[in-house]
């Protein structure tokens, strides 16, 4: 605040905020850092990219205290600090928002603020006029007095943000900081970030969407295989430039070939409806049709009934009224695994939660879900070695890489789990796969090749619900977009002739349905 | 290579227990004034045939229990209620032996069915409450063991007939041709002959059922699936309500068995003094056999060797012969810390081993897969 707006960008002279030399985290068997050097100066934005897995979120751990660095120094501010606990670095001046908030939904955004930093301010009217000064000061129109739980996606991040100005915090690290916004908050997100710019603070804004990075950031730095790659400024690259400092190799792109669709509807899905424990509806008259060779993508902010979709649509959720008719089986009656033995693949969105047996090993993870099918049971046993054997076929053919079928799960990266998970899924010939987020937190080579293998599918005849918050991906991967916004379908959209602007617009219910 | 790692450090994680356990104990002894040296020497001597026998048979109790704390541990259900359902299948199991509807065997097998039935519908209840209600297990079954003792109470006085000249009550004896035989252990040494149950024989049969339901059927899967994940257990189409309850009276079942070998080879009737607390060391049994069918085996003759051989060192040494309670407590607790510590070892192992085979010898390489599939991908 004492600073003014007259620093410039990339500036060598301008002061440094942190300083970061030779950075090393090993973890077994993996190196998460190896030295990393990044100088991030006062009143910049600083970008660091990289693909999933790159390394990112183990270096903003170490700058904020969360794991201490096996190797390398970290200055703040230009002398030297050891973090060894969030404490620290909070003291320090470093704060961090972390993609996940971490607010209490019954207490007031105040309550929210002071909670843990009740030395600084009190909790009373000092805390109170303190929250008002930083959020008049900063742009970001919070009220103190407001329930968290009253609060859209945007404004909780702006507590989030204000929290760590609160306390005291000179350095700010964003991680994917807009993962969970559509584009409108987007815009306003980084408004708000030029504010903290402008009144002398450092940000550092991990993320893997180009386009944002290059309109925001200041300075680039780039991270791939936990080694910083080259710092650069947006003036100087464009963002396919960028993906391929990022990946090393050129991008894969989703784009389908041509239209398999036949006019045969392979999934009917009628006046479905769901509503919770309170009698509010999550999924409200829902009707749409699936065609064979079809692949239906649902736009929708999370948490507008996608989750509950799939779920009714699986059997997992008792209570859904409607009907669902897979080629002539009405499946309302049926249990999740007949209608599993149906015909319906499932990805699911929590690999971890829903779809892994973590500490068992691989076969047996191919067994689940399958397990009252030739070839991993006949009848009510189990054939481990048919199991075994099946499992080594994905392994081959879906490139998973493991050393063998009785690894377990736990030790597989995410991309090699979710291959395996999509492998066992395409097993059995389905007639419809349900992928909800099916390349969430892979790397580009999984994701190219899980794109791949949904693509060949499709060929194949086989119909796909497609859900992904990943607009790209969709409008890439889809033959026809639905988008859902408050468990009610409100718009299709020909992905050939949409923008994501278009989408965001009506998943947030502003634009015209089209 | 790697299982036959697993299984070293499988045993190397109980040796280390076992070594703790014995250094604990020691250290209590020393602390007390006791005679550690002589102690140690009286527990580890090689026991008298008679004294196999006792082992054997106490052994043959407890691994059932362990078995049936072991069904519902691989559910993650903690069947704390095996010692109520073992004594109220035992008691059930006692009045219909002893009232001898059918003849010979055919009397032992349908008192068996009872006892495993009564266990089951009585572990059933805490089952049903978990699976509608959300009640949790461990709650109710230590609930339903209060229940339990109170109910064979009473109606041990309504079915009992007293002995001429006896303070004791308790049921009928069972008929001499629906007793269980027992199996002459034959002396190393030209020493005095002893017997063990011939339910052992069962007990075994026993644990090779709960190794092929386990690990062969759908049904074990299942139980397993579910206990490592509700969650993904449900999405992969199981029941998990009817696995719950299905489980419970499973673990129930195993449960009624407990007392039979006790009834059918020794005590012929259910009597005010029938054996109690053998549902509890099921619990560390199970713990410490991993609820591996051999494991529990081996914990349950390890215990009741503790058991048999700390009973004259009131005697001998004049130290309470509690104190092997002591060192079985301490088994199962080091054992729970030393299981998480291999377990660990070897998960990372296993990273370092997923990490060398996601990342071939190719240091300089592009950074991931396989070419042919970016190149359909570009297409």
């Amino acid at each position: 605040m004492t600073e003014t707006s007259s620093t410039a960008p990339g500036d060598p002279s301008t002061p440094l905020a942190v300083r970061l030399r030779g950075i090393g985290k090993r973890f077994p068997g993996v190196i998460a850092n190896d030295d990393v050097n990044i100088d991030v100066r006062r009143g910049t934005i600083h970008a660091v990219v990289g693909e999933n897995g790159a390394g990112k979120s183990t270096l903003m751990k170490i700058l904020y205290g969360v794991q201490p660095p096996d190797s390398g120094t970290i200055e703040i501010g230009g002398s030297q600090v050891k973090l060894s606990s969030p404490a620290d670095a909070i003291k320090a001046g470093v704060g961090m928002v972390f993609q996940h908030f971490m607010l209490a939904d019954n207490l007031t955004v105040l309550e929210n603020v002071v909670l843990g930093a009740e030395k600084q301010h009190g909790i009373g009217r000092k805390a109170r006029a303190e929250v008002r000064r930083i959020s008049d000061a900063y742009g970001l129109g919070v009220d103190p007095d407001a329930l968290v739980e009253d609060l859209g996606v945007g404004a909780r991040q702006r507590v989030e943000i204000l929290k760590v100005l609160f306390r005291g915090a000179r350095t700010i690290i964003l991680d994917e900081p807009t993962a969970v916004l559509v584009p409108q908050e987007v815009d306003e997100l980084f408004g708000n970030l030029r504010e903290l710019k402008k009144e002398g603070l450092a940000v550092l804004f991990i993320s893997h969407k180009l386009d944002e990075v290059l309109s925001v950031a200041d300075e680039i730095t780039v991270i791939r295989r936990g080694t910083t790659v080259r710092t650069v400024v947006p003036a100087d690259v464009t963002s396919r430039q960028l993906a391929e400092l990022m990946v090393g190799s050129e991008l894969p792109s989703p784009g389908i070939s041509e239209k398999a669709t036949s006019t045969r509807v392979q999934l009917a899905v009628t006046g479905l409806t769901l509503h919770d424990a309170a009698g509010r509806a999550l999924l409200d008259d829902v009707t749409f049709e699936i065609r064979r060779g079809e692949i239906l993508g649902i736009a929708g902010v999370e948490g507008n009934g996608q989750a509950e979709l799939v779920e009714a649509v699986m059997g997992m959720r008792p209570g859904a009224t409607g009907s669902i008719v897979l080629t002539d089986q009405d499946l309302a009656p049926m249990s999740t695994l007949r209608r599993r033995e149906a015909g319906i693949g499932y990805i699911p969105e929590d690999r971890h939660r829903h779809g892994l047996l973590l500490d068992s090993p691989l076969w047996e993870n191919r067994v689940l879900g399958h397990q009252s099918r030739p070839p991993s049971a006949s009848g009510r046993l189990i054939k481990r070695g048919a199991a075994r054997a099946d499992t080594q076929r994905i392994i081959d053919a879906y490139d998973v890489r493991t050393p063998g079928t009785d690894v377990p799960a736990r030790a597989l990266s995410g991309g090699n789990q979710q291959k395996l998970i999509v492998g066992r899924e395409m097993s059995g010939d389905p007639i419809l796969l349900i992928a909800a987020h099916p390349t969430r937190g892979v790397d580009v080579g999984a994701q190219a090749a899980i794109w791949n293998h949904i693509r060949e599918a499709r060929a194949d005849g086989l119909s796909v619900l497609l859900i992904s918050a990943d607009l790209d991906e969709l409008i890439g991967l889809s033959d026809r977009i639905e988008v859902v916004l408050r468990g009610r379908l409100v718009g299709e959209f020909d992905p050939s002739d949409v923008t994501p602007e278009q989408l965001g617009s009506a998943m947030t219910g502003a634009g015209s349905a089209a | 290579m790697t299982r036959v790692l697993r299984a070293l450090l499988g045993l190397l994680a109980p040796l280390l227990a076992l070594v703790a356990a014995f250094v604990i104990t020691s250290l209590v002894l020393i602390s007390a004034g006791d005679p550690v040296g002589e102690v140690w020497s009286e527990i580890l001597q090689v026991p008298e045939t008679r004294n196999v026998a006792n082992i054997v048979n106490q052994a043959c109790v407890l691994y059932l229990s362990g078995l049936a704390v072991a069904v519902a541990f691989r559910m993650n259900l903690f069947n704390i209620g095996v010692d109520g359902q073992y004594r109220i299948a035992a008691f059930v199991g006692a009045v219909v032996a002893g009232e001898a509807w059918l003849p010979g065997y055919l009397n032992t097998a349908l008192a068996i069915v009872c006892a495993m039935a009564v266990g089951a519908l009585w572990a059933g209840i805490a089952g049903v409450l978990r699976a509608t209600r959300g009640v949790s297990e461990v709650i109710s079954t230590i609930m339903l063991n209060f229940i339990s003792t109170s109910v064979v109470a009473y109606l041990l006085r309504e079915a009992a007939v007293r002995e001429e000249g006896s303070n004791t009550i308790g049921t009928k004896e069972i008929p001499e041709g629906s007793r269980i035989g027992p199996i002459p252990l034959a002396a190393a040494d030209s020493g005095p002959t002893a017997e063990i149950y011939g339910f052992v024989v069962l007990a075994v049969l026993a644990g090779v059922a709960y190794w092929f339901v386990m690990s062969r059927t759908r049904f074990g899967f299942d139980l397993r699936a579910t206990g490592q994940s509700t969650t993904a257990a449900v999405a992969s189409g199981i029941n998990v309500r009817r696995m719950t309850i299905i489980t419970m009276m499973l673990s129930g079942a195993v449960a009624g068995l407990v007392g039979l070998p006790i009834l059918f080879g020794e005590a012929y009737s259910y009597g005010s003094t029938f054996q109690s607390g053998l549902g509890f060391a099921g619990i560390a049994i199970a713990l410490l056999g991993r609820n591996n069918p051999v494991g529990i085996a081996l914990a349950a003759l390890l215990f009741a060797f503790l058991e048999e051989q700390s009973n004259p060192l009131q005697i001998l040494v004049g130290v309470s012969p509690e104190i092997v309670a002591i060192t079985q407590g301490v088994i199962v607790l080091t054992v729970v810390i030393s299981y998480e510590v291999v377990r660990r070892f070897l998960t990372r192992r296993e990273q370092s081993r997923v990490a060398k085979a996601e990342r071939p010898a190719d240091p300089a390489g592009p950074a991931d897969p396989a070419p042919t599939q970016d190149q359909e991908a570009r297409a």
